[in-house]
């Protein structure tokens, strides 16, 4: 007998926890069906932790956190070899990115050593300690943040490794009536636990129904012609806070890789099948483009000199493309 | 059928890729006249005959923008022709569309519509032509019957050729004696139009949804779903590169049978082919709900 549970169960009771973060939650839902990892940047205290752990909780997975600081070690993620006295032997000690959902805090506090142990996992879905490989768990998803408040000291993730996330959201504060439900639910007790809704089974079951989901030709090549203007938008134009007309072809070293229109495909498809859909739409097109392409897209120094931020520039972009 | 069916959705497609023009910029007219002929009343099955669409303006204007021909869903489109000329007296547009029916009846063509800024009074208004109705007759007589010889079969075309060849000189001969010059060729025999005054109703939506279900039913295609999808678009004025997000958002459409048509037509565009005779199913049913939805 089929589970009747659907990945819009999953969400439901991820937003009966968690206050105000509609997109955060669907950002992992969506990385969750699509076999992805998630780059969430926005100011501490938005409830990042509790949404991974309450996924975690909701799906009877494992969750860890790892706090990346300077003095970390890619050891200190995949975990090390002990010698055991008693048996006269190694023994492997795995680290906490064998988990379901693995919530890597401040990735660009760590140097490039440990976010490439990091990194190098999420894309092999192994690591490896001393002689040997050991898969990580399924599923597993990475949630990394970044605060883009606090760059001092920092180690900025090289483009290469930035593409390796399937999609990167910006996360901003909560609207006022959400910031008072928030007070009304936490300033009383603690969080309410998440009951579980779904299995890691129902997970990989819905994951198989994700990659089936149907894009049309149509779609298809809006996926294909919203990659290409990232690459070539000089036709497409943005108006600066001084209020001038600049080219975005202008202030964009280079555009988005073929790994953006994979990106685009397996993001719209999750989110038709998050919407109970078998079939994919322009919309969910449009709605994951911004995740998809603004941490693929090499923006130049102009981009800030004029004052603008990324996502205007890559909503001119998505603006400019007609949905079919 | 099939090719009866391509020409109606050619033509609704037409009618939808000139509406995308109309939502950007109108142009200023005076309509003087806004007509729809036919160089005959009675067509025969099989045999080519044009519809013929004439718009008088008093302005002087190379072309003509958003103007959207008639739902031509039971004949077959042959051709199209335009001819703009403009002199002292104004413009006048005249579009030539060549079509051919398929079966004998009745056939209605609903109006041609242009959407134009009047510059009597400075407003946004949609002029419509007349509609027509035609009665198509039976299959033209067969010069060849079954069974006929060749011989006898040649025989009979050579006379016929013979008396329409002695015909045609007698009344050349005549007229050129009656006239005292040479002949011209014979125009076109188009009724005399019917001044339309301008500006004429606007068709409801739930006409335009009739149209639209006529195409659907006709042909059950993914062509066919794209393009009612793009005129039922129009109809509720989205734009070029609107997803059917921006248009459920507004105010308007957030419930209702509309609704429920967008989100049909939605389906149809973009699923599946195993489950598009479903969705066009759906959408059909939509749109039967949408008109009866006017009363």
């Amino acid at each position: 007998m089929t589970s009747a549970r659907t990945p819009g169960d999953l969400r439901a009771a991820l937003a009966q926890t968690i206050v105000g973060q509609s997109g955060v939650i669907e950002a992992l839902l969506l990385a969750l069906l699509s076999n992805g990892h998630v780059l969430l940047e926005g100011p501490p205290g938005l409830a990042k932790t509790l949404a991974c752990r309450s996924l975690a909780a909701a799906l009877e997975g494992e969750f860890k956190r790892i706090q990346f600081t300077p003095d970390l070690l890619p050891s200190d993620i995949v975990g090390t070899r002990v010698f055991d006295q008693r048996e006269s032997a190694f023994a492997t000690v795995l680290g906490p990115i064998f988990a379901n959902v693995v919530l890597a805090d401040e990735i660009n506090r760590a140097p490039a050593k440990v976010q490439s142990a990091l990194l190098e996992a999420m894309q092999e879905r192994q690591a490896t300690i001393g002689p040997q490989s050991h898969p990580l768990p399924d599923p597993f998803v990475v949630m990394a943040t970044m605060n883009p408040l606090d760059s001092e000291g920092t180690y900025a993730l090289p483009i290469a490794q930035m593409d390796r996330f399937l999609m990167k959201v910006n996360v901003g504060y909560p609207p006022r009536e959400d910031e008072l439900r928030i007070l009304d639910r936490f300033a009383v007790a603690d969080t309410q636990p998440v009951r579980s809704v779904a299995t890691l089974d129902d997970v990989r079951r819905w994951r198989e129904q994700s990659h089936a989901v149907h894009i049309d030709e149509k779609l298809k090549r809006y996926i294909v012609e919203l990659v290409a203007t990232t690459r070539d938008a000089q036709s497409v134009t943005v108006t600066a806070p001084s209020g001038a007309t600049l080219r975005v072809g202008d202030l964009i070293e280079y555009g988005a890789s073929p790994r953006a229109t994979l990106a685009l495909a397996f993001l719209s498809r999750a989110r038709a099948l998050l919407d109970g859909r078998d079939f994919a739409l322009p919309d969910d097109v449009r709605a994951v483009a911004p995740h998809a392409l603004r941490h693929r897209i090499g923006f130049s120094y102009r981009l800030a000199a004029e004052g603008l931020k990324a996502d205007a520039a890559i909503d001119a972009m998505i603006a400019a493309v007609p949905a079919p | 059928m099939a090719r009866r069916a391509a020409a109606a959705i050619a033509a609704f497609a037409l009618a939808a890729v000139a509406g995308i023009a109309s939502a950007q910029t109108l142009a200023r007219l005076t309509v003087e006249s806004f007509v729809l002929a036919a160089d005959t009343n009675a067509p025969q099955v099989d045999v080519p005959f044009h519809l013929i669409l004439t718009l008088r303006v008093r302005e002087r204007v190379t072309s003509v923008e958003n103007l959207n021909l008639p739902v031509l869903a039971e004949l077959e489109l042959l051709g199209d022709e335009r001819e703009t000329t403009s002199g002292s007296r104004g413009t006048e547009y005249r579009e030539t569309i060549a079509v051919v029916a398929h079966r004998a009846g009745a056939i209605a063509i609903g109006p041609a519509t242009l959407e134009a800024v009047d510059a009597r009074d400075g407003k946004a208004k949609e002029w419509s032509t007349n509609g027509l109705t035609l009665h198509v007759a039976g299959a033209a007589p067969q010069t060849l019957k079954d069974g006929a010889s060749a011989i006898e079969a040649g025989a009979i075309v050579f006379a016929r050729t013979l008396l329409v060849g002695f015909g045609i000189v007698a009344v050349v001969v005549a007229a050129v004696l009656l006239l005292g010059r040479r002949p011209r060729p014979a125009p076109i025999v188009v009724p005399p139009p019917v001044t339309v005054e301008a500006p004429v109703r606007r068709r409801s939506p739930q006409e335009q949804a009739g149209d639209a279900l006529v195409v659907l039913r006709a042909e059950r295609s993914r062509p066919s779903a794209v393009a009612v999808r793009a005129a039922m678009w129009r109809m509720v004025g989205a734009g070029e590169g609107e997803t059917l997000g921006d248009v459920l958002g507004r105010r308007d459409i957030r419930e209702g049978t509309l609704r429920e048509l967008l989100i049909a037509l939605e389906r149809s565009a973009f699923t599946y082919d195993d489950d598009l005779p479903a969705a066009i199913e759906d959408a059909c049913g939509a749109l039967e709900r949408f008109i009866g939805s006017a009363g």
